[in-house]
């Protein structure tokens, strides 16, 4: 469950806000793509979301405490993306030095989830996303295709209630893209999770359950 | 937390292997050094404490003459003796011998059996019933267990002793056998011992035992205030301040170069880390989106450091130890120093200085670590998720602000160099080396910046063109990469600098010290009154002859002793043999006058013009100080007082040293006509020639482990710089690959890098030479005086340092190929297909 309200965001030095007054919900089990023209502010959107960059006001609620993200201090807010949030990237941003199994474990190791679940969860996973016996392989040895199943594996494995994917497919030839999206979205409704996907794929976005534009003047 | 700290460390270790283990390398030395050089000093020191109270026992205090010459009289024994307080008193006469067989020679020490037995027991002869021996008070000597070896005497062998003209011809009558392996030493019954060498009415020292309920510092208090002006009364603790001070600044020099290697080592894990931080920025930032904390992500590049620094220190700790064995093999329990006996002293590991260096390894890495640590926790995660790690370049516009820190850290190193020795140690200007470093490496990007910044807008040819740009936009990277070379040359500079003015200052003064072509000396026992009369005869084959007699002095009990040579001298006109500093002032023509040397000057603040009560002959004197003169031999300081005055005060001249010129052209039958005084007293002839190289040898021995130390540095400044390069390649892999892209050939990349590398290695030089300079005259100016008192006039030996430089900046374009053949072998398709 997401719930942002009267978001507003100005870059220092700016003569106007990127965004001001935004407003949007994504529940349970929803997946919301949000679209828009380049340096319209998605990114800064998503990271303002996520705890990487400050909002000037309003509010971002996350899970089912309803946590404003806004409010907290850094290390609350890492804390927060530990325990409920799960990240996609376009470029994978899967860790070259550790295999494949112990980057999927590293969001169970960061919240504090008890070590007696992490094999069977990590093994469950790589199952679900298609790679089962690809835990001891390092990342160099794996296609663009499987880096981004490894990434999602690892945005899935701690049961966030938040995934937030920017341009999951961006890397990814159309066939791979086409298989990662189903994946991704099935997985994600499967755990009830909300997830906001950003894009410039118009095939990506039908395949949500929403679209959100964001404009110079806001969302439409 | 802990299961995913340790696997990044583990990682660490996997994709930096070299550099790592090259960072723990450089920290294992400096701990090693560090603490070979605690565990062979504190062998020696205990080597030495143990052969003293061998001799000395151990009393609750010590009478003795401030003056080697004279003797605390029988009255004054005898009346301490009647101290109700005093429970023992053993006398001791202690002089030194010749015997036929010992090239040097021997201590004698006449004592009373019975009260030796409670005061000094080690002392006391072997008793058993073979019949060679004897009883001591029969009248025979008694040999340490040493000395017998060396001479090859069997006990009751005979053996003649000989100081001066007097001599003593007895028995070996048995051995010392409490005594140490390094203890060359006689025992006789101090009544034999007065009867053959004197004196009648004194005895060297009084060892005094206190009855158990004395309130010991009372009794020495009230003992000190009755006692004459020329005796002292010595405690435990003096002995002990003593032998500690003896060569307490030559230890803490050694122990700050092992500081230096060990700084060099956090220097080194600062380059590591910090590219590794640049290198794995990307790395970081992902986790911090993940959810690692500031905090841990802080700590994550502490605890990296720290593993480097960890089992590096405890390497070195396993390294001292054999470096420890292996330098007393070599050179001895002083290190060259010439303090301590030459002989290897037992080395025994010990837990709680161990524990102190692995402690200063931690640090020193985990001081390494820090700047890249909180820069990683200051990485801004979505940009660096985005682009990785990037330096900006700082606006031009505030380079003024940017030079007023150098500019105030310069004047504390100014403030620094004028502060006086704290607890008789140069620690000021030690702090003033330090931030002298700090001020080179902090006005690198600067000075890149500015330098390079100007050669970029020049028209020049791509490669340069490119390699000026980077290193001129990226002036971190070259901080650091240039860190390394600018401290290990500014070090080894400074070390050549300051050995170069010591020596060419050593090499003047020997010039001045020893003007006759010839020296005899007897070593501490009066020459021959037969070979000073032969010498006044008109046969004998030398033109001049100038006399001295070496004794000593106790000016300060805590202190160890001071030089007393009695020359024949004009008083009037000192300086046509002593090498004076400065002024040379007229004595009133009633005083006795003396002339102090320059350490003396520097440990008592002494100045010429003042009266000095002067501890001599029994009594003490006050004496006119006429000037201040140079002396590189005796580190404790010296007087030199005329023949004149010391017979005027009631001394009795017994030359010890003669300075000798040969008649023109009978150089040759100059040493012929003393060689048989030589044979058959023990002396000691030497040509002027072969005191001055062996002086200088000493010198350059003196300084061996130094330039072990200078080269270690360097080739770690080296390799700083070829890590630093070889991660700036990686780190713009990118970039190298679009230029690739854009049509610069292979050769044309490798140029550039190599030019980078050199261009770095250029401004590391300069600052490091600047630096060096600059530490040069402060050790030169003020720790050789704080230390050693020993002053010289700054030299600067620019040949042989622009040749280091250009070898060192040579060797650094030879580092810089590794990382260029790195940039030549970039996939540069694959390189830019994964940075889209």
């Amino acid at each position: 469950m997401l719930t942002v309200a009267d978001l507003s965001k100005r870059h220092a030095r700016a003569s106007r806000p990127l965004f001001s007054g935004l407003g949007f919900a994504v529940a349970a089990g929803e997946i919301v793509a949000l679209v828009g023209e380049s340096g319209v502010g998605k990114s800064t959107l998503l990271n303002c979301i996520a705890g990487l960059e400050t909002a000037g006001s309003g509010t971002i609620r996350i899970g089912p405490q309803a946590t404003d993200i806004v409010r907290l201090d850094e290390a609350a807010r890492a804390a927060l993306r530990a325990s409920s949030i799960g990240f996609v990237f376009q470029a994978f941003h899967v860790l070259p030095t550790l295999t494949v199994a112990q980057n999927i474990r590293v969001p169970l190791l960061l919240g504090g989830v008890p070590a007696g679940e992490h094999a069977p969860r990590t093994r469950l996973l790589l199952e679900r996303v298609g790679l089962p016996g690809f835990g001891d392989r390092w990342p160099a040895s794996l296609s663009g295709g499987e880096l981004q199943r490894v990434a999602i594996a690892r945005a899935l494995v701690h049961r966030p209630s938040l995934i937030l994917a920017d341009e999951p497919t961006g890397n990814l030839d159309p066939r791979t893209a086409g298989e990662v999206l189903s994946l991704l979205l099935e997985r994600v409704r499967e755990q009830q999770a909300s997830a906001l996907v950003v894009t410039h794929s118009q095939h990506v976005a039908q395949c949500c359950d929403r679209i959100l534009t964001l404009t110079p003047d806001g969302l439409a | 937390m802990k299961t995913l700290a340790w696997w990044l460390v583990r990682a660490q270790f996997r994709s930096r292997r070299a550099a790592t283990l090259l960072s723990l390398l450089a920290i294992a030395l400096g701990v090693a050094l560090g603490y070979a050089i605690h565990l062979i000093n504190d062998a020696a020191l205990a080597d030495f404490s143990r052969a003293m109270n061998t001799v000395q026992g151990d009393p609750d205090a010590v009478i003795a003459a401030r003056d080697s010459a004279g003797g605390v009289p029988l009255a004054t024994v005898n009346e301490i003796a009647r101290d109700p307080a005093v429970l023992i008193i053993a006398p001791v006469i202690e002089t030194r011998v010749r015997i036929a067989q010992a090239r040097t020679p021997i201590r004698l020490i006449g004592l009373d059996v019975f009260s030796a037995a409670a005061v000094m027991p080690r002392l006391l002869p072997r008793q058993d019933d073979r019949p060679a021996t004897g009883s001591i008070v029969d009248g025979g000597v008694h040999a340490s267990p040493a000395l017998l070896a060396q001479l090859g005497l069997p006990i009751g062998a005979p053996v003649t002793l000989t100081r001066g003209d007097q001599q003593w011809s007895t028995i070996v009558a048995g051995d010392l056998p409490a005594t140490g392996p390094d203890d060359l030493l006689l025992v006789a019954d101090i009544a034999w011992v007065q009867e053959h060498f004197g004196p009648d009415d004194a005895v060297s020292e009084a060892r005094v035992r206190l009855a158990p309920d004395t309130d010991v510092a009372a009794w020495r208090a009230a003992l000190t205030q009755r006692l004459p002006a020329g005796l002292l009364l010595r405690a435990a603790d003096d002995d002990r301040a003593r032998v500690s001070n003896l060569s307490r600044a030559y230890r803490v020099n050694l122990n700050v170069l092992a500081l230096v290697a060990l700084l060099t080592g956090a220097f080194l894990v600062f380059a590591t880390q910090l590219t590794a931080v640049a290198q794995r920025s990307t790395q970081f930032a992902l986790l911090g989106v993940l959810g690692l904390s500031p905090r841990m992500r802080l700590l994550q590049i502490l605890l990296e450091g720290l593993a480097i620094g960890l089992p590096g220190a405890l390497f070195g700790l396993a390294l001292g130890y054999g470096l420890a064995l292996g330098f007393t093999q070599l050179l001895g329990g002083d290190l060259g120093g010439g303090y301590f006996s030459a002989s290897a002293p037992l080395i025994v590991p010990q837990l709680a200085p161990a524990l102190g260096f692995l402690a200063l390894g931690c640090i020193a890495s985990l001081a390494g670590a820090l700047y890249p640590a909180y820069l990683n926790r200051m990485q801004p995660l979505a940009q660096a998720l985005k682009t990785g790690f990037a330096q900006r370049p700082r606006p031009a516009g505030r380079s003024r602000s940017r030079l007023l820190l150098p500019m105030l850290l310069a004047l504390g190193v100014f403030g620094l160099t004028r502060l006086p020795p704290l607890f008789d140690l140069p620690l000021a200007g030690y702090a003033a080396i330090a931030l002298v470093l700090v001020i080179g490496i902090a006005a690198a990007p600067l000075l890149t910046q500015r330098v390079f910044g100007y050669f970029a807008r020049q028209s020049l040819p791509a490669p340069q063109q490119i390699a000026l740009q980077n290193v001129a936009q990226a002036p971190l990277m070259a901080q650091v990469a240039a860190s390394g070379l600018i401290v290990s040359f500014a070090l080894t500079a400074s070390m050549v600098i300051m050995v170069a003015s010591f020596r060419v200052a050593v090499d003047h003064w020997l010039d001045e010290v020893l003007p006759a072509p010839l020296y005899l000396r007897s070593k501490a026992t009066p020459l021959p009154q037969e070979l000073l009369a032969a010498l006044t005869r008109p046969e004998a084959p030398f033109a001049r002859v100038e006399r001295t007699a070496h004794a000593s002095l106790t000016l300060d009990p805590q202190r160890p002793n001071v030089g007393l040579l009695v020359r024949e001298i004009d008083r009037r006109n000192p300086a046509a043999r002593l090498p004076f500093t400065g002024v040379v002032l007229t004595p009133p023509p009633d005083m006795a006058v003396v002339w102090i040397s320059e350490p003396l000057h520097e440990i008592y603040r002494i100045s010429p013009g003042e009266t000095l009560p002067l501890p001599l002959l029994g009594g003490e004197f006050e004496v006119f100080v006429g000037g201040v003169w140079r002396d590189y031999s005796r580190q404790f300081g010296a007087i030199v007082i005329s023949r004149d005055d010391y017979l005027r005060l009631g001394g009795v001249f017994q030359p010890t040293d003669l300075a000798l010129w040969p008649l023109t052209g009978q150089e040759a039958a100059a040493v012929a006509w003393l060689a048989p005084w030589t044979v058959n007293y023990g002396l000691e002839l030497a040509e002027a020639a072969d005191i001055r190289q062996l002086s200088l040898s000493i010198f350059d021995k003196s300084f061996a482990v130094t330039y072990a130390l200078e080269a270690a540095a360097m080739l770690i400044g080296l390799f700083g710089l070829a890590v630093t390069l070889a991660a700036g390649v990686w780190l713009r892999a990118g970039e190298l690959a679009t230029l690739g892209a854009l049509g610069f050939s292979r050769r044309m990349l490798s140029r550039a890098v190599m030019l980078e590398g050199a261009l770095i290695a250029v401004i590391g030089l300069l600052i490091g030479l600047a630096c060096g300079v600059a530490i040069g005259a402060i050790l030169t100016h003020v720790i050789n005086p704080q230390a050693f008192h020993w002053r010289m006039p700054l030299d600067i030996p620019w040949l042989v340092l622009l040749t280091g430089a250009a070898s060192t900046l040579a060797a650094a374009v030879v580092a810089s190929h590794y990382a260029a053949r790195q940039a030549t072998r970039l996939p540069v398709a694959q390189v830019l297909a994964s940075a889209q």
